[in-house]
């Protein structure tokens, strides 16, 4: 069993190659009734924290585990770092490390314990394991507990150990599945702080969460994925502004009849209608024309309008709107 | 050389976890060694046919001549009973069953006063041709009280054994009074009196069959050792799964698939702390069988003349045991799933492969079917070794049995594991 050859170690990629290329990328799995992944297109330069967002069974984590080599897809292209994900998986993983949504860890090892044994799965030994090993439990502010068995930690420190595990091998991508999901502020801060960090250091990441807070303050570049299709991709701050002024919010004084969606959806110069209870949010291009007609036939409906108002600046709007498609359905 | 330094630090990972898991180390090696100390004392009179299992038997002689005599002299040639003369007064019906129900004995043959006498009678009339209304001896009749836990076939044996002496002694009464009424008139009639020089059958030789034979039935030690390292080792599948499966649940199994770490290494690392388990379990049931159940009053168990074989067995057994739970753990989908599985399948292995039953007492249909079960190979290659004296080569079937199946079982969980990316 020889290490495979992989010419990166000693010779870096050009910074213009993309960290992560994703091509026409198709997948559906054996039995499944629509394909998880379908003509997914993405592009992810090196050097940024990428935020990879949508609702439960979106086909994040389809896309994830195919970009770590996982997975198969069933057609397009992956490229890490410049190399087929396929063909040159070995080569990728040494470069590549994946911060799962659960700690990945043995209870009953200590820290130490842990990260010795998967930094030795990465390959690392002797001085520079011991090294790396100091180095991440003091990036995690674990060295006081090194040697305690883990299934004695807390939520956060379990989570602080997933992070650095994940960071054993000092790999320049960085694949992170919810990594602060179900933890106490202060942790969420600690690993926001060790991300912004890494983010200095130039390591690349692609974020995968929920938490659409934590995605406003930490990512450059965003995607929203919903129904296996992005729905949205580019700069955070430019999707925000493309939104800006397109929207109208409206809340109701009592709740709408379910055919209101469709009536309103008839308007001139509405191009989509979420209804979420008593609230309903309308994109236009053409807000003033369109309020008019609206508080008219919001009128003729009966219900009553409690607030109106334009415009859309927060993610969670933003993404609210774009994989509304799901909510509805 | 990486490969081999990753699988060494899987190894100790495993070793790790495993030796701070008290509760299980315990189930690991304690538990098989009760079993099989436990069975085997209480199950010494189950496994009948073989050398040192001694009946106690009462012989209530209110006769005191020769048909008490020939009955005492028949338990105690067999080697299977440990007769006992009834001292005088002779007790009566309710304190031989009391005997019985208090277990001091498992026989109680009463042989009726005067049982010498009137069969002598009988055969005085009977020569001289009376009729039957005429004959003032009825025939002498034994009792015989046994056990009722016995099993059946023993009081068969008993009764058979017992049938054959009285017809014996008929012979020989009937003999003499042929003498006799020659001699009346006058003809020569000298019949041979020593039964030892004069036999027309020289008895019955006992033929054993060694390698022809294939089941024979073993004795309790003989029996309980094997089978229990085997279910041992085969039961120990389910830690393994459920440990498999619990790293696949938190996650560390996908973080290792993401890192450069080969299947071989991932399911070495856990085979072979499990391996080095088998090993322990197996030496420890062996050698608490040979050392330990003599002083508890139990057959020291003798393990032949092949350590090789032993250890081929050992080792053949185990990977098949690992082999099957690798493979449950990587199609089961939660440690449930798996712990239910892995054991339901290893009880219906062990019961028809004459673990919990032995192979010599199933039906010969059974014996057939018994051959599907891997643990019916492993126990028929440790008997071979225990009862029938085998070797190495004796045993080889048996080992290259358990490794195909080891064999198809870790190309299963391979397959699995790499389909899974």
């Amino acid at each position: 069993m020889n290490a495979p050859i992989c010419p990166e170690t000693t010779t870096p990629s050009p910074p213009a190659v993309p960290a992560f290329e994703v091509e026409d990328l198709c997948k559906t799995y054996k039995g499944g009734r629509a394909p998880a992944l379908d003509h997914v297109t993405l592009t992810i330069p090196k050097g940024m924290i990428f935020g990879m967002l949508g609702p439960n069974g979106a086909g994040k984590t389809t896309l994830l585990s195919i970009l770590c080599g996982l997975l198969r897809p069933s057609s397009g292209q992956v490229r890490v770092d410049g190399k087929d994900v396929q063909q040159e998986a070995a080569c990728i993983k040494r470069v590549l490390g994946v911060v799962p949504q659960e700690p990945a860890i043995y209870p009953t090892l200590t820290a130490r314990e842990n990260l010795a044994y998967f930094g030795r799965m990465q390959g690392l030994s002797g001085d520079h394991l011991a090294e790396r090993i100091r180095a991440c439990l003091e990036t995690a502010d674990l060295a006081d507990v090194a040697d305690e068995q883990v299934c004695h930690f807390s939520g956060g420190f379990k989570r602080r150990l997933n992070l650095v595990i994940g960071l054993i091998h000092e790999p320049k991508l960085l694949i992170l599945d919810e990594p602060t999901v179900a933890i106490d502020p202060h942790s969420r801060y600690f690993i926001h702080q060790r991300l912004r960090e890494l983010h200095a250091a130039g390591v690349t990441m692609i974020l995968s969460t929920h938490i659409l807070d934590e995605a406003e303050k930490l990512c450059q570049d965003i995607a929203i994925i919903n129904q296996g299709k992005i729905v949205a991709q580019g700069r955070l701050e430019d999707l925000l502004r493309s939104q800006r002024g397109n929207c109208i919010e409206v809340r109701l004084e009592r709740d709408p009849p379910a055919s209101l969606a469709d009536t309103l959806r008839q308007l001139p110069g509405i191009l989509d209608v979420l209804v979420m209870g008593r609230d309903i949010r309308l994109t236009t291009p053409v807000p003033d024309e369109a309020v008019a007609p609206l508080v008219a036939t919001l009128s003729a409906s009966g219900v009553g309008i409690l607030s109106l108002s334009f415009g859309t600046a927060s993610l969670e709007q933003f993404f609210l709107t774009r994989t509304a498609d799901r909510e509805a359905s | 050389m990486e490969g081999l330094a990753k699988l060494v630090t899987s190894v100790v990972k495993e070793s790790r976890i495993i030796l701070r898991d008290r509760q299980a180390l315990i189930l690991f090696f304690i538990m098989p060694v009760l079993f099989v100390l436990i069975l085997s004392l209480a199950l010494r009179d189950a496994f009948g046919d073989r050398p040192g299992v001694t009946f106690p038997v009462l012989v209530v002689d209110q006769d005191g001549g020769e048909v008490g005599q020939a009955v005492v002299s028949a338990f105690a040639a067999s080697g299977h009973f440990r007769v006992e003369r009834a001292g005088r007064p002779a007790p009566d019906q309710a304190q031989l069953e009391q005997a019985i129900l208090e277990d001091r004995y498992k026989f109680v043959v009463i042989v009726p006063a005067d049982a010498t006498t009137q069969a002598k009678r009988r055969v005085e009339e009977l020569a001289a041709n009376a009729p039957p209304e005429m004959l003032s001896a009825a025939p002498v009749e034994l009792r015989l009280l046994a056990d009722p836990t016995l099993r059946v076939d023993y009081r068969i044996m008993v009764r058979a054994a017992l049938a054959g002496t009285l017809q014996g002694m008929e012979m020989r009464l009937y003999g003499r009074q042929l003498e006799q009424n020659l001699k009346a008139l006058g003809l020569p009639a000298e019949l041979p009196h020593d039964p030892n020089g004069a036999s027309i059958f020289a008895g019955i030789r006992d033929v054993q069959l060694h390698s022809g034979e294939k089941y024979i039935i073993p004795s309790s030690v003989q029996q309980n050792a094997p089978a229990w390292t085997l279910l041992a080792m085969f039961f120990l599948t389910v830690p393994l799964s459920v440990s498999f499966i619990k790293e696949r649940e938190q996650g560390s199994l996908f973080r290792l698939q993401t890192m450069s770490v080969p299947a071989w290494v991932v399911l070495g690392g856990k085979t072979l702390p499990y391996f080095i388990i088998n090993q322990i379990q197996m030496a420890s049931i062996l050698l608490v069988s040979v050392y330990v159940l003599p002083l508890l009053g139990g057959d020291r168990l003798d393990i032949g003349n092949a350590p090789l074989a032993l250890a081929l067995l050992g080792a053949a057994a185990s990977l098949a045991a690992i082999g099957f739970g690798i493979a449950v753990a990587l199609f089961a989908r939660t440690a449930e799933q798996a712990t239910s599985f892995s054991s339901a399948v290893t009880m219906i292995m062990a019961a028809l492969g004459g673990i919990l039953v032995p192979l010599a007492v199933m039906p010969p249909v059974m014996q057939h079917f018994a051959m599907l079960s891997p643990l019916a190979w492993g126990l028929n290659g440790f008997l071979d070794v225990f009862v029938r004296g085998g070797g190495l080569t004796d045993v080889m079937p048996e080992a290259l049995g358990l490794l195909a199946f080891s064999a198809a079982c870790h190309a299963l969980a391979i397959m699995r594991y790499r389909s899974r990316l």
